[in-house]
């Protein structure tokens, strides 16, 4: 049977959800990569492997959601929650362009205090002073959290973020997309899985692409894993709109579900297995984030043909135990003792060139930056004139009011 | 290429190996997948499909003996630089007070050799009387002859020999398989360690060098010899991809995982999870190679 579905792959078929669970089962890992990589070579025939220089923004780690697999968010009202300020963020771009960077993935919690009007002029305040600047930013749950708080549809919702500056929208929050599984990790609450869906349908039909994710190695089974990528490949079949697919697993150090990471062979199976069903995707990235520089590169030979974000900066994760980084140099190493050549590419994975450290002197980066420095509790001037919503902070303005 | 590969792997299922102009082929070739899954056919041939693992209680005889880690272990290994003769039989002998029935290793031959303290064989048969049971490093990229150096040891009487590289070699891997080859054909040697033990933080080999390097040493080396990854260096991700690659045993897992809030005994849950992910099974061994009586975690 493994032979019979490996001949339908290598002959250009479609699996369906019971085939491509029975590959995840039971073929061997060699044979899946060997698939993968054929599928791969079919979309991207040249040997080429992508990246992207950009930073990994949390503009918030405050968030009202509680995701019990997150170790990154505090609560409302928490002593070491923060926001950034708007010039924090400009000097974030400002490193970002001086390494080659074009782009920022901005995300963060599910702030109360933070209304529509403080992204729209953060992102208008970002493109009045950087205009080719691109921003890759807020996932589906935060696009839903900004709608229910402004009570506006989530279409108005990305229509205006849109006017304001909004490029593309990233993947995050889709974990495993059955509520099943949601309900577990406590977060069907900041987005169903049909939800997750909704908002990346209504993104895509206002023009803009994204990313697409998952999470897994939580309480998730194979078949919710195979659920997971055939809702995402029927969305994609109707609107074209994803990018790029990046799965990584759960990191569980310092979370509330605690518990033992997935391995590294999984990883590689669950890559390959997804170029296998993802045939509508052309790209899938490498998560040297979550499982290291040597799988990550391994990653080329089991689907992937991108090494993601040279990052720089990345919280989310590294409160969550991993702590691995790869700057551009290293990346590119990389990429080419695997035997590709590597491309700097832009959010829509239009190559933009070389590697910038071909072209020039770039510092070598061997620690990934964080949102803040450590005892910063400095709050932003700017937030004072939007409304706020939470108890505690409506509180904090009354006290530090003068009498 | 793909007719070689299936030609190779038939041969390595029934039992076969390959030239030493195959080996090269196979290593110039860019299909990691090919070599990996040719690699992982020869070791379930000649190793079938268990994966040992040891447990290793670090020791610095100048710093007092941690108990537990000694009892938990299936190797007390003493840390540090050989310091000559004199100093390593004292060494020893505060060990084996601990470590009684636990087997001790020490050093690398590489020292030992370069301390010029005497015929080698005459050196070893010395430490061996002092309690020595493993030299814990023969790293055959500093020895003047590997093959001799496999000699003395087994003249010497050490039974567990334990092959090992010291720095990544760069590109080609011919020279290091042959030096691996020329020092298991001297000896009854019991495990290669192909990949580097020491590792440099600027320039760290990569996963395609690693898992490459684990294939072709299965591939080099007899049937009786176990290829090794070392836990603690090489991390969980990879030592497990390199079960898949070939690498049948797990070095160098901390008898005590002393974790900041205090040790826990998940890591051995860890180690055996991530054999099995990898669809092998996992068992426990000592030093000496014997597997553990106990596979209680």
């Amino acid at each position: 049977m493994i032979d019979a579905l490996a001949g339908k792959v290598l002959a250009g078929g479609r699996l369906n959800a019971d085939e491509a669970l029975l590959l995840y089962r039971e073929a061997p890992l060699h044979l899946l990569g060997q698939l993968a990589h054929t599928v791969r070579q079919r979309r991207h025939p040249e040997p080429i492997v992508t990246y992207i220089i950009d930073r990994n923004v949390n503009y918030t780690n405050v968030c009202v959601a509680k995701c019990n697999f997150c170790a990154f968010y505090r609560e409302v009202g928490a002593a070491d929650g923060y926001v950034l300020g708007f010039e924090e963020i400009f000097r974030k771009i400002d490193e970002t362009l001086a390494v080659g960077g074009e782009q920022l993935l901005l995300q963060g919690g599910h702030n109360p205090d933070l209304p529509l009007a403080w992204y729209e002029d953060l992102f208008r305040a970002v493109k009045a002073r950087y205009p080719s600047f691109k921003l890759h930013a807020l996932s589906p749950p935060e696009v839903l959290h900004i709608s229910r708080l402004s009570k506006l549809p989530v279409p108005v919702v990305i229509e205006r973020l849109i006017a304001a500056g909004l490029d593309s929208i990233p993947g995050g929050g889709a974990e495993i997309l059955v509520d099943r599984v949601r309900e577990h990790l406590h977060c069907h609450t900041k987005a169903t899985a049909d939800e997750w869906i909704g908002v990346m349908r209504d993104a895509h039909l206002a023009g803009l692409r994204t990313t697409a994710t998952m999470m897994y190695g939580t309480v998730d089974t194979l078949e919710d894993r195979i659920t997971h990528m055939m809702r995402l490949r029927d969305l994609q079949d109707e609107t074209g709109g994803f990018t790029a697919f990046i799965t990584w697993s759960f990191q569980p150090e310092h979370t509330e579900r605690g518990g033992m990471e997935a391995t590294g062979v999984e990883y590689l199976r669950t890559l390959a297995v997804a170029r296998l069903v993802l045939d509508n995707f052309d790209n899938l990235q490498a998560s040297w984030v979550t499982q290291g520089g040597k799988v990550g590169q391994l990653s080329l030979a089991f689907g992937a043909n991108d090494m993601g974000s040279v990052m720089i900066e990345e919280n989310v994760v590294r409160a969550a135990g991993a702590s691995y980084c790869m700057d551009e140099l290293e990346i590119v190493l990389n990429v080419e003792g695997a035997g590709f050549v590597p491309k700097r590419r832009n959010m829509h994975y239009e190559v933009l060139g070389d590697p910038i450290v071909r072209e020039r002197d770039v510092p070598r980066m061997l620690t990934l930056a964080t949102a803040r420095a450590e005892g910063d509790d400095s709050r932003p001037e700017e937030l004072s004139q939007y409304e706020a919503r939470s108890r505690q902070e409506k509180e904090r303005r009354a006290a530090s009011r003068p009498s | 290429m793909a007719a070689q590969w299936e030609t190779w792997t038939a041969r390595v299922a029934a039992g076969g190996t390959l030239t030493n102009e195959e080996l090269q082929l196979a290593a110039a070739s860019p299909e990691i997948l090919a070599l990996g899954m040719l690699a992982d056919t020869a070791r379930r041939a000649q190793r079938g499909r268990v994966v040992t693992y040891l447990r290793v209680a670090s020791v610095d005889p100048d710093q007092g003996i941690d108990a537990a880690a000694v009892a938990a272990a299936g190797e007390v290994r003493v840390t540090g630089a050989y310091p000559g003769r004199e100093a390593a039989e004292a060494q020893l002998a505060r060990v084996r007070r601990e470590a009684v029935g636990r087997m001790v290793t020490a050093w690398s031959l590489a020292d030992i050799e370069a301390a010029g303290e005497g015929a080698l064989p005459g050196v070893l048969a010395r430490l061996r009387a002092a309690g020595l049971d493993g030299v814990a490093e023969v790293p055959v990229d500093r020895l003047k002859s590997p093959g001799a150096a496999v000699a003395a040891l087994v003249e010497a009487g050490f039974l567990a020999i334990r092959v090992t590289v010291e720095k990544a070699g760069g590109e080609s891997r011919l020279p290091l398989l042959e030096a691996l080859q020329a020092a298991a054909a001297a000896g009854p040697v019991t495990a290669v360690h192909p990949l580097p033990l020491v590792l440099n933080p600027f320039r760290p080999t990569t996963g395609y060098e690693d898992v490459r390097t684990i294939a072709l040493a299965r591939l080099a080396m007899p049937a009786s010899v176990a290829v090794q990854v070392d836990w603690p260096r090489y991390g969980p991700k990879l030592a497990q991809v390199a079960l898949t690659f070939g690498a049948d045993d797990i070095y160098g897992v901390p008898a005590v995982d002393a974790a900041p809030d205090g040790p826990r005994r998940g890591l051995l849950l860890e180690v055996r999870r991530n054999i099995e992910a990898a669809g092998f099974e996992a068992v426990e061994r000592d030093g000496s190679f014997a597997r553990s009586a106990s596979q209680a975690v």
